[in-house]
């Protein structure tokens, strides 16, 4: 029991700290590969490239858009249970939440096709987590407070509100320039899941009232589900203590991550186009797909509506049968009114959370020539190939929207790109989204003749303690790049 | 052009390096409770005037009813104190006794409520007994499996209030705190 409950607690600790809503700095940086994961359309300058495995593309964050660490942690010689009660139980609604994807590039590549040079591929895998949890409003006070002196107040159930799942993703990608406007691209995607859970559907409520015979009355209406697939093996794992449970469960993921698990399709797709030679539209929606679960799959539900005002007994009635067991029989009533199901049978299908990305980017100013003459001397083209990157400034706007159970969630980022010689490119960014509107980023692309070198960090302003900060991350990533011969 | 370089990426170089976390003190949760109030109904029973006057003798009704909500091992191991809240009802035209004890698993009287409640018409007689400090033994609770309920008419077995549908009531509630976190 122990192991479990350290495996859920470091489940949920995984997805606390490694917390990913947007890329909004990788996102259209043209000189980083791991760009084209998040526009398969984006403008490709390369000739062919190859991350480092592993570390061609890493990704963390840390997030919360309700409290922080410092706000109950922080050493002020306030009263824990003072913080507790007034910043979370009841300083958090039920929109806060504790969100997040990740993604671990464990192979990426890209090559351009010889023949058709304007055609790249792409292709790799890598591991991706995502979690939502909502803050259960009412819950929490319902189990901080409890039902007395809250007389007709319904706790709502459905403020429970959960999802999230562990899968790696193979795919592979075609980028093509259609015309010297318009590039578009796509790439295709099979899901192998490690576990998903999903509890996004809960309904009813619970509710103490005045009773009609009795002081009072408890009702409970409930329409609740929660299903998994993949979370049974790894529970019988930790629960078996004849066995190692580490080495055990990384046999158990490395076999559901190489096509074992529950498999499922997805597609991601992407476009860049110039509205003029400056100015450049982009869009991209990712993760359009499904998982189907058909193996380790549980489905737990609770539906009915009970009130119950205690034991009962009404006389003469009750004198019919003397040895009536009349608690067991309100025991038994309830469960019949409100029926517990576990059932580890009944297969499901779950939808990956989609991403929307969308930009808008105006570039200005040439390279010179050190005599200061205009000049197509970008080196990352290949043959007759004209560079995508022929200018020093960027300037722009960037849209994010992912689908969410509550509804869609959205980010707006300004951001300005200076490229510096062959060897730097810098991006700041300003994002504004529901976790943060001081979010400002910089990322830094580095490039030492084939190898490429990148570092992103976000939410920089929340540096200055990260125990206070809402949110913060950075992203890294090596890569070897060829960009052709000119 | 080169100065301005080397200045971005001196502060890029100084932001990422200052990042810093205020000491936070964890020992904190040491210190956290979480100990909700819950209530509920325990137990109801209502007779009419008509059965009191059937009865023989002058216990009119005795039963023991099994009753595991408070030894359940999540409520006996987490509760702090509470109340026992009764309310007695006559509409009927007798005196009437009402006794309610607490029993162990052997059938040991634990603790024992004694209501006697005048003929109608009467108030509504309340009660609130507290457990815990300040109160009786929380074993009481801790240790109730069962309730017995005997009931005596201190009247005559003939008369009828002129009260309609007249009846003798108990109700009863138990409001309780109980320690989840500590």
């Amino acid at each position: 029991m122990r192991k479990r409950i350290f495996f859920i607690m470091a489940m949920l600790l995984w997805y606390g700290i490694v917390y990913t809503q947007n890329k909004q700095i990788l996102y259209d940086f043209r000189e980083i590969p791991q760009a084209l994961l998040i526009n398969p359309g984006m403008e490709t300058p390369y000739a062919w490239y190859g991350g480092i495995p592993a570390l061609s593309g890493i990704s963390l964050q840390t997030g919360t858009n309700g409290i922080t660490v410092h706000d109950i942690f922080a050493d002020d010689g306030v009263d824990i249970n003072l913080k507790v009660r007034e910043r979370a139980v009841f300083g958090l609604g039920f929109r806060d939440e504790l969100s997040g994807t990740f993604q671990l590039d464990i192979l990426n590549g890209g090559f351009r096709d010889r023949n058709r040079p304007e055609n790249f591929y792409s292709f790799g895998i890598y591991l991706e987590g995502d979690a939502i949890g909502y803050w259960p409003q009412d819950l929490a006070i319902l189990g901080y407070e409890g039902n007395a002196d809250a007389l007709g107040r319904r706790f709502n159930l459905s403020h429970l509100k959960t999802k999230g799942e562990l899968v790696n993703v193979f795919h592979f990608g075609l980028n093509k320039k259609l015309n010297r406007n318009l590039t578009v691209g796509a790439r295709g995607k099979v899901y192998s899941s490690i576990f998903n859970f999903s509890s996004t559907r809960n309904k009813g409520y619970f509710v103490t009232n005045e009773g009609q015979n009795n002081l009072l009355s408890n009702t409970l209406v409930a329409d609740m589900e929660l299903r998994t697939s993949g979370l049974d093996e790894i529970d019988d794992i930790l629960d078996d203590d004849s066995i190692d449970s580490g080495p055990a469960l990384a046999s158990l993921f490395r076999r559901r991550a190489l096509l074992g698990g529950n498999l499922g399709l997805g597609v991601d797709v992407g476009f860049s186009y110039k509205l003029n030679r400056q100015t450049v539209v982009t869009g991209s929606l990712l993760d359009v797909g499904f998982i189907y679960h058909t193996k380790d799959v549980r489905r737990i539900r609770l539906q009915g509506e009970a009130t119950v005002e205690g034991v009962e007994v009404i006389l003469p009635d009750a004198l019919l049968d003397p040895s009536a067991d009349f608690w067991q029989d309100l025991v038994d009533e309830v469960e019949a009114l409100v029926p517990f199901e576990d059932n580890v049978s009944k297969n499901y299908i779950s939808f990956r959370p989609i991403k929307l990305n969308g930009s808008i980017r105006y570039d200005f100013e040439e390279p010179k020539t050190p005599r200061g003459e205009d000049c197509k001397c970008d080196y990352r083209v290949s043959g007759n190939r004209e560079s995508p990157i022929d200018y020093l400034n960027s300037v722009g706007g960037h849209l994010y929207v992912i689908q969410r159970p509550r509804g869609p969630q959205a980010a707006l980022t300004a951001f300005y790109q200076r490229r510096f010689g062959r060897a730097l490119s810098l991006k700041a960014t300003y994002t504004a989204d529901k976790f943060t509107l001081t979010n400002v980023g910089l990322g830094m692309n580095l490039q030492a003749g084939p190898i490429n070198f990148y570092f992103m960090a976000d939410n920089l302003l929340g540096y200055r303690n990260l125990a206070d900060s809402h949110y913060a991350s950075f992203q890294l990533g090596l890569n070897i790049i060829s960009w052709g011969s000119k | 052009m080169k100065n301005g370089l080397i200045y971005l990426l001196l502060g890029f170089a100084l932001v990422c390096s200052s990042a810093c976390v205020e000491e936070q003190d964890f020992d904190q949760l040491e210190d956290l409770q979480v100990t909700p109030t819950i209530e509920a109904s325990i137990l109801y029973i209502e007779s009419p005037e008509s059965v009191i006057n059937l009865a023989t003798g002058i216990s009119f009704y005795a039963n023991t009813f099994n009753f595991d909500a408070f030894n359940e091992t999540f409520f006996a191991d987490k509760v702090l104190d509470g109340v026992v809240i009764y309310e007695v009802e006559n509409t009927t035209s007798k005196e009437l006794d009402i006794t309610v004890e607490f029993l162990d698993e052997a059938g040991n009287a634990l603790d024992i409520e004694q209501f006697s409640v005048n003929p109608a018409p009467t108030a509504l007689l309340r009660t609130e007994i507290a457990y815990g400090p300040g109160g009786r033994s929380l074993d009481i609770i801790r240790n109730t499996s069962a309730i017995r309920v005997s009931a005596t008419n201190l009247g005559d077995n003939t008369s009828v209030s002129n009260l309609p549908d007249p009846k003798i009531i108990l109700r009863s509630s138990g409001r309780f705190r109980i320690e989840l976190v500590q």
